[in-house]
């Protein structure tokens, strides 16, 4: 037996619909109130740009005292994502507040997009690719927004 | 024709309109601490109504040190709020060495004559919410104040009606314009109203409908514009209880008492929170808990009573904190050290609510429970009493909890990351049908020599006991580890009520928490007599456990 749905994840819901952030979008799941299906496009002037990402995001029992749960569907080549779409990015972990929310965390993850900070890695190959010939790790990341990232 | 008058402490207009020096003794000599006093204990909420209670309205958001409405309003840690510009002048602190954080040298004397504390200086930040409210309230007044400016004609008629000149006439022409609460707002943004000085309003037959609608219609604005203002960051509901931090963010308490749970940070700034974290010495914040439960009593209440249901474990019943940890006994002690943040949560409503949550042992194999099916935990658990909760510096818990009675869980779902459940008392048969046990059993034809089970079942219900209680003297007798001063010490010397003596054996006894889980379920005392007379014979039969009292099974 599930609990209530807590105010506030009702309330988040309601606002993401009501007032959609440009580029990003999140609609919860029917059967499950916390498991989102997101799309945030790649910010325009970064190797990002003209993709549609795809990512999925669960809000764990204790949200928001605890951050969402938040992961890359679409593959993507940046330094500070892994390959199973795993993001490095500290409000989703120590950084993390509960005045914090959906809509700050997915402009967050579309700053890292713009972003990408090979300092502090997550996917060490992109990151030393990045550092050493970042031409280079550039044109692959269009590449790869051209292959995989593309509106349906 | 005087339509209204402004009146200071000592001069007051009666309804008639015959006009008296005196003393209005319910609110004008009453100095500004009873006046804080008496709000304070005015805790239900109380509806003021736009336009007869405009005065007590203006009043909630005049600064008591100088009268005008909060200008950079700064919540002192012990909850009263004063403008930035009258936070008296610090001094510095002397013979102090820690923490000597930055800021934490200047401190001034509180002003609030109840409270008259010293408060660093750092302890004391702009509140941010109430700014934003101050800010809101002003641009509405604004609004509807040009409206007076932009009719010059009634201006002037005003100007030829006073010849006088006095003020409380200009303003009682003000007022049939915008409304009380505007009129008495600008007369305190304009310094012309102290905090504690009261106003009658004469009755205004001919325009009295028209300045009550407005006052009702500018309300109503106020509310709507300063609606997100007075949500809480974390729950995203109206403000329960309200706390503001030490730099200026508000919270309910209960939210704020959570996000201790997990942080010592502020959620919205993130500067370190010196707040102990059980926020029982923390004050709440007078003025926005005053202008709440003016303002909307009923969304008040409301709140209050969701949280309570909510926290009661909603309408479904599972109203029971669940604790899965290990075993517990009834009428045994029990020790734990509550550090999960969940955990601490639900020890915390257990605390201010029942004392009392359920205690269950970890299913590790996931052996199936009965209707509940494989969940991860023993569906019989123990309903522990908290005795003593000792909340430590780190927010981490110590406490003593005594079994007080066995239960079974019916249903269970999880609430705010622990779970809650429905569950059912579990007692004992009556006694007529304890007896009627004993004595069919007692009289069965004698059991087969290698029928252990069976000759167990046939002693009577004393002679089970005396075997547990032979057992223990005889292991005493023998220095048993398990049987020391302090185990006793904890657990008391073994009862003589044959239905508590198992529990207590079982408390003692070293063996597997699987193998004590067998006490859980019984409804007889024969039963658990049977159990413990079964582990004793098993021990017995041991024989390397003869030479070696210190570890069985």
């Amino acid at each position: 037996m599930a609990a209530p749905l807590p105010k506030r994840i009702i309330k988040e819901t309601e606002r993401l619909q009501s007032e959609p952030v440009p580029g990003i979008s999140a609609e919860p799941h029917e059967e499950n109130a916390r498991y989102f299906d997101v799309k945030v496009d790649g910010p325009s002037g970064s190797c990002y740009e003209g993709g549609e990402f795809q990512l999925e995001l669960f809000l764990p029992d204790d949200y928001p005292m605890c951050p969402p749960r938040i992961r890359f569907l679409t593959k993507i080549y940046h330094p500070n994502i892994d390959r199973l779409g795993r993001i490095c990015l500290d409000v989703l972990k120590n950084n993390w507040s509960p005045a914090l929310q959906i809509r700050t965390i997915l402009l967050s993850i579309q700053a890292l997009l713009g972003a990408p900070n090979p300092e502090d890695p997550l996917n060490e190959a992109v990151a030393k690719q990045w550092k050493e010939n970042q031409p280079e790790a550039i044109k692959t990341a269009r590449e790869w927004t051209t292959l995989y990232a593309q509106k349906k | 024709m005087n339509l209204l008058q402004a009146a200071g402490p000592l001069s007051v207009s009666s309804g008639e309109g015959q006009s008296y020096s005196g003393v209005n003794e319910k609110a004008d000599l009453m100095r500004q601490d009873e006046l804080a006093a008496a709000e304070q204990k005015n805790a239900s909420p109380s509806d003021l109504g736009a336009h007869d209670d405009a005065r007590a309205l203006v009043r909630l958001i005049q600064c008591s040190r100088c009268s005008l409405p909060f200008r950079m309003p700064v919540t002192l840690p012990c909850g009263n709020t004063i403008c930035r510009a009258c936070v008296p002048q610090s001094h510095e602190r002397e013979h102090i060495s820690y923490p000597d954080l930055p800021g934490r040298r200047q401190a001034f004397r509180c002003p609030f004559q109840q409270c008259a504390e010293e408060h660093p200086v750092s302890d004391c930040n702009v509140d941010v919410v109430l700014t934003k409210l101050m800010d809101s309230i002003a641009e509405v007044v604004a609004k509807h104040a040009s409206a007076i400016e932009r009719t010059p004609a009634a201006l002037e008629a005003a100007e030829r009606w006073d010849e006088g000149v006095s003020l409380p006439e200009k303003m009682a022409t003000q007022e049939a314009l915008a409304g009380r609460l505007v009129t008495t707002y600008l007369l305190a943004a304009e310094g012309k109203l102290a905090r504690d000085a009261q106003m009658d309003y004469l009755p205004t037959p001919e325009v009295s409908g028209n300045e009550s609608a407005m006052d009702v219609t500018i309300l109503s604005e106020l509310l709507e514009t300063t609606q997100r203002e007075v949500d809480c960051q974390v729950c995203y509901n109206l403000m329960l209880d309200p706390v503001t931090t030490f730099c200026g963010h508000t919270l309910c308490r209960n939210c704020l008492a959570r996000v201790l749970d997990h942080s010592q940070h502020c959620p919205v700034c993130r500067r370190g929170l010196s707040i102990a974290p059980s926020l029982h010495s923390q004050a709440s914040n007078k003025t926005l808990v005053n202008l709440l439960n003016g303002l909307c009593p009923e969304a008040v209440s409301a709140r209050a009573e969701a949280v309570a249901l909510e926290e009661a474990g909603g309408e479904g019943g599972l109203n029971t904190s669940l604790f899965v940890c290990t075993l517990g006994f009834p009428n045994q002690p029990t020790f734990l050290r509550i550090f999960e943040p969940r955990y601490r949560l639900m020890l915390r409503r257990c605390v201010e609510g029942s004392k009392e949550f359920g205690m269950l042992m970890y299913n590790r194999y996931l052996e199936p429970q009965g209707d509940l099916g494989p969940v991860h935990f023993y569906h019989y658990g123990i309903m522990l009493r908290i005795i003593h909760s000792q909340l430590l510096a780190d927010g981490t818990s110590l406490i003593e909890t005594r079994g007080a009675y066995r239960f079974r869980v019916k249903a269970h779902g999880v609430m705010d990351g622990y779970a809650v459940g429905n569950v059912e008392r579990l007692d004992d048969v009556p006694l007529v049908e304890e007896e009627r046990l004993e004595a069919e059993e007692t009289s069965l034809p004698p059991a087969a020599e290698d029928d252990l089970a069976g000759q167990l079942t046939r002693m009577s219900t004393k002679d089970l006991l005396a075997l547990g209680q032979d057992f223990i003297v005889r292991m005493q007798a023998r220095s048993a580890n398990w049987l020391q001063q302090r185990v006793l010490d904890i657990h008391g010397l073994p009862p003589d009520d044959a239905a508590m003596f198992p529990y207590w054996f079982a408390s003692v006894l070293p063996i597997s928490d699987e193998e004590k889980y067998k006490l859980m379920g019984t409804t007889t005392v024969r039963q658990r007599l049977k159990i413990t007379a079964s582990w004793i014979r098993r021990i017995e039969s041991q024989r390397w456990y003869q030479s070696n009292s210190c570890q069985i099974l």
